[in-house]
């Protein structure tokens, strides 16, 4: 009897709770059975957008904040003095200002005029002195903050800023930079809330609401779970909100994400979805799928202070060895597009220096580079190779089985794969202390060729050693004449401002680095957006298709729409 | 007041009463053991704590470097580890440490924005309680019943299939059950949402008063929180409970039928006491203490799930934090999680031995 008593209450309470669901708002999907490849109907209302994602959030602080999710949290809810124009990643326009800079001639002062009636969400107004005030902490504190952009964007670069009057800014460099409006169209230059970030501290995760200048504002914030949009009421710029409100909600994992596309408990999922699920996603009905050509690159660094690879012929014997096209086939479906320099394809300046050089895969010359170090079958080089097995995608193993097969396909390596878990792996490689091989991805900062080249060139080169860290030095030491090159090309190429003169150091830039092969590019991820088909970018910019989503990675909220 | 504190008063107060209640009445060999079983606990939670301290930084890797990835420049590394105290003697970070523990604090976590972990686990506990709690409860429910009645119709077709149940449940990956699930009931038939704890819209008007989003919204009358809430539920307390009662369905029919083999139920089959009455009433509650028994070594086991089940349903709560907070290194995190639950394991495996004798009257400490 007892018994029978507790299934009854354990049914009851089951179907108690799905009573009181369906009691709730529409906003959960309680909707027919879909066919296997077609989703059920949108469920979440009309005026509210979900966006899925993986990635994380660290900081909300724009003296802090160094990462992507980062930054397209701080850009939806501020704007700076200039920004990409939407779906494109090569046209930067007026934002907060009147007009593009007044640049001095000697390339040291920017000058600004702010719009008129710029407001904060909050409703402060925004002075020039405000937005000077920013840059200024920006500086002093943002140093001591944790995520470290101000010494990668600010202080190598700014030397102050100022306000002579109430709408005019001046930035002044402490010597000439070539791509400095690209770094001041990131979200580190987008000015601080006063009442929100304290002038002497960095506050990484601020209270709800979070007002800036920009089109939204974060109305609610629940750490882990989800960040909550809506529209900035005195936002007057051309990029107004087509929805009442945003929610940006995080999965732990991909597949749970596309599993709640599908289930349309959210309306878009974006980064990281992987490009297994990617395929699978574009074949269901209602859902489309697009690839979008941004900038993470994967490539190998090589110590080139460390035995075997202070060799140069045996840094290009590798290069020569490697047959990028079978990467992308094998392991990725060919859903990853071959890597020729370090710069990708649409930069200034990119070429495919590394085809050009060594046209690989050519094992014959890979085993003339080899024999004329010593190596041949009967004496091959035995080389050990690192990787991290999940911080770069599962496939990351499958890769790197791929290379090594390439390699010992010379007859005269013998490869031993090791694999280091993310934060024992960096530490040790990025140190050029312990790997002579491992491998990295990397995503720019601000997209420039420069981006792409000095951090794997100066002072360590994130483990590559062409240029030795030394106090004091923006360089540090090269290890040869060539680097010393390298060093003074790009050197150059940072202040000059004709962008013909500047392409062409970049180019030859390049070809020295190949040369050196102080890093092997290998091949650049696509970024992939998915959504249901009644989600909308906008037609006015460019890339719709992909929700006006371009090279820059850039995600304007204010321009999705959606149908009913 | 924070909800972690509200939940440790919510756990803490019935807990202290029960220990009070079974201190008083009980006999001077329980109020003994009791006293015995805490004071053990005080150094196995220290020795724990302190194991997991030097573990962590015998480990290689480096929590800073590990968060900033290839763009944290060594200055930069250098001054926040110097801000964060890891560039000071390990006497002096242990001595920290201690302290930390002690007084409750639990110091900062080293990555992200170095928050407070007793802010972070008052977001993640809760999630973790409010997941393990229906699953333990559905867990117990259907292993008890499933084993009982299994053991009442012993060599019959009822028994095979309980026993098979409980075989294949037991074996079946956690994740893989709760892929099937989401499958099944949230893509198929479009019955259940599949992530999450509740729906994100209702969502935003939920009051966070202790976290746990089922009290909240129960406390608040929000009761569209409150039914989007048990809906969210479903599916991962299913797959979790359903997972752990494979093992409860097997040591309660085996401690059954030996119950139902005794003298006494001989004695009472023949006074014609129904065999219901006889089942139900006199062997299930003999057969007991094996059971409980399995229930404190089961909270282990049910934390470890809870991991899997939290990453399957994208569930916000300890255990998924436990699993990213070790591979960053975040030391403070990681102590903390662990020390959080050794206390949790060994108040549970208190209160079970106490629970003894309050089951079982033949119980002496």
């Amino acid at each position: 009897m007892k018994s029978t008593k507790w299934f009854l209450v354990t049914s009851l309470l089951i179907v108690a709770s799905m009573i009181l669901g369906a009691c709730g708002p529409a906003a959960t999907p309680t909707v027919a059975p879909p066919a296997a490849t077609e989703p059920p109907a949108a469920s979440t209302p009309a005026d509210t957008i979900i966006i899925g994602t993986t990635d994380t959030i660290a900081s909300f602080d724009p003296a802090d904040a160094y990462a992507v999710r980062d930054w397209e949290i701080i850009k939806n809810i501020n704007e700076g003095l200039i920004k990409w124009k939407p779906g494109t990643s090569d046209q930067l326009v007026p934002a907060l200002a009147t007009d593009m800079p007044v640049i001095s001639e000697d390339g040291l002062t920017y000058t600004f005029t702010l719009k008129d009636g710029i407001k904060f969400g909050d409703g402060t107004d925004l002075t020039a002195q405000i937005y000077a005030d920013s840059i200024n902490r920006l500086l002093t504190i943002g140093p001591d903050c944790p995520n470290g952009v101000a010494g990668a964007l600010a202080t190598p670069y700014v030397e102050s800023a100022s306000a002579p009057d109430a709408k005019t800014l001046v930035i002044t460099l402490k010597q000439p930079v070539a791509y400095f409006l690209q770094i001041l169209a990131s979200a580190t230059y987008t000015p601080a809330n006063p009442n929100t970030f304290p002038a002497d501290e960095c506050l990484l995760f601020p209270e709800a609401p979070i007002y800036g200048t920009g089109p939204w504002f974060v109305s609610q914030y629940t750490q882990n779970e989800q960040i909550v949009f809506e529209p900035n009421p005195y936002y007057t710029g051309d990029l107004k909100p087509q929805v009442k409100q945003i929610i940006v909600r995080q999965f732990a994992d991909p597949q749970t994400e596309a599993l709640a596309l599908q289930n349309g408990e959210i309306d878009i999922a974006w980064r990281f979805l992987g490009y297994e699920l990617f395929g699978q996603l574009k074949d269901v009905a209602g859902i489309k799928a697009e690839t979008i050509n941004g900038g993470s690159i994967r490539y190998l660094i090589l110590n080139h202070t460390m035995a075997p690879m202070d060799d140069p012929n045996v840094v290009k014997a590798i290069a020569s060895a490697i047959d990028r096209n079978e990467i992308s086939d094998t392991v990725y479906g060919g859903q990853v597009n071959p890597l020729y320099s370090m710069v990708p394809p649409g930069f200034l300046g990119a070429t495919e220096i590394f085809d050009t050089m060594y046209a690989s895969p050519n094992l014959d010359k890979a085993k003339e580079f080899l024999a004329a170090s010593g190596y041949t079958e009967a004496n091959p080089l035995q080389l050990e190779m690192w990787y991290p097995p999940e911080h770069y995608g599962a496939e990351t193993a499958a890769w790197m089985q791929v290379i090594q097969k390439q390699l010992e396909a010379t007859g005269a390596i013998k490869v031993t794969l090791q694999a280091q878990e993310w934060s024992t792996y960096v530490t040790a490689l990025t140190g050029g202390e312990s790997y002579a091989v491992g491998v990295l991805g990397w995503f720019f900062d601000y997209p420039d060729p420069s981006n792409y080249l000095e951090p794997f060139v100066y002072n360590g080169g994130e483990g590559t050693n062409v240029s030795l860290a030394a106090e004091g030095s923006d360089y540090g030491e090269p290890i040869n004449e060539t680097a010393q090159n390298l060093v003074d090309l790009l050197s150059q190429a940072a202040v000059e401002t004709d962008l013909t003169k500047r392409a062409d150091l970049y180019k030859q830039a390049q070809e020295v680095y190949a040369e050196l092969v102080v890093t092997l590019p290998l091949f650049y991820n696509p970024e992939y957006i998915v959504y249901r088909d009644n989600i909308h970018g906008a037609d006015q910019f460019g890339t719709p298709e992909t929700l006006n989503i371009a090279g820059t990675i850039e995600f304007n909220y204010a321009l999705l729409s959606k149908t009913p | 007041m924070t909800p972690i504190a509200l939940i440790a008063i919510m756990i803490g107060v019935p807990a202290v009463l029960l220990l009070a209640y079974v201190f008083i009445r009980g006999s001077a060999g329980l109020r003994h053991y009791i006293l015995t079983r805490i004071a053990l606990t005080l150094p196995m939670v220290f020795i724990l704590a302190t194991l997991v301290f030097f573990v962590m930084r015998i480990l290689p890797g480096d929590p800073v470097r590990s968060a900033l990835g290839p763009k944290g420049s060594p200055e930069l590394i250098q001054q926040i580890r110097e801000q964060l105290g890891l560039n000071d003697p390990m006497i002096v970070q242990y001595a920290r440490f201690l302290g930390d523990m002690v007084t409750l604090d639990f110091g900062n976590s080293l990555i992200g924005g170095h928050r407070p972990i007793v802010d972070e686990m008052s977001e993640r506990f809760p999630a973790t309680l409010e997941l393990v709690i229906p699953a333990s409860i559905l867990a117990l429910l259907l292993g008890i019943w499933g084993g009982t009645f299994a053991a009442s119709r012993r060599k019959r077709t009822a028994d095979y299939l309980w026993r098979i149940y409980s075989v294949v449940i037991y074996s079946l990956p956690i994740f893989w059950l709760g892929l099937i699930m989401q499958l099944v009931f949230g893509i198929q038939f479009g019955w259940l949402p599949i992530s999450g704890r509740i729906d994100p819209i209702i969502g935003t008007t939920i009051e966070h008063i202790t976290n746990l989003y089922a009290v909240d919204a129960l406390i608040t009358g929000n009761w569209a929180a409150l039914g989007s809430v048990l809906q969210h539920l479903i599916l991962p307390t299913v797959t979790l409970g359903l997972i752990l009662s494979g093992v409860f369905v097997r040591m309660t029919r085996i401690n059954v039928i030996e119950t139902l083999q005794a003298d006494y139920i001989a004695a009472a089959r023949a006074r014609g006491i129904r065999e219901r009455v006889l089942v139900y009433g006199h062997a299930l509650k003999n057969a007991m203490i094996p059971v409980i028994t399995l229930i404190g070594l089961q909270v282990a086991i049910l934390l470890a799930g809870a991991v899997l089940t939290e990453t399957v349903f994208s569930w916000p709560g300890m255990g998924r934090y436990l699993v990213e907070r070790i591979s960053s290194r975040d030391y403070t995190a990681v102590q903390s999680v662990i020390t959080v639950f050794a206390l949790l394991v060994a108040l549970i495996s208190l209160a079970v031995d106490v629970i003894y004798s309050l089951v079982d009257p033949r119980v002496r400490y």
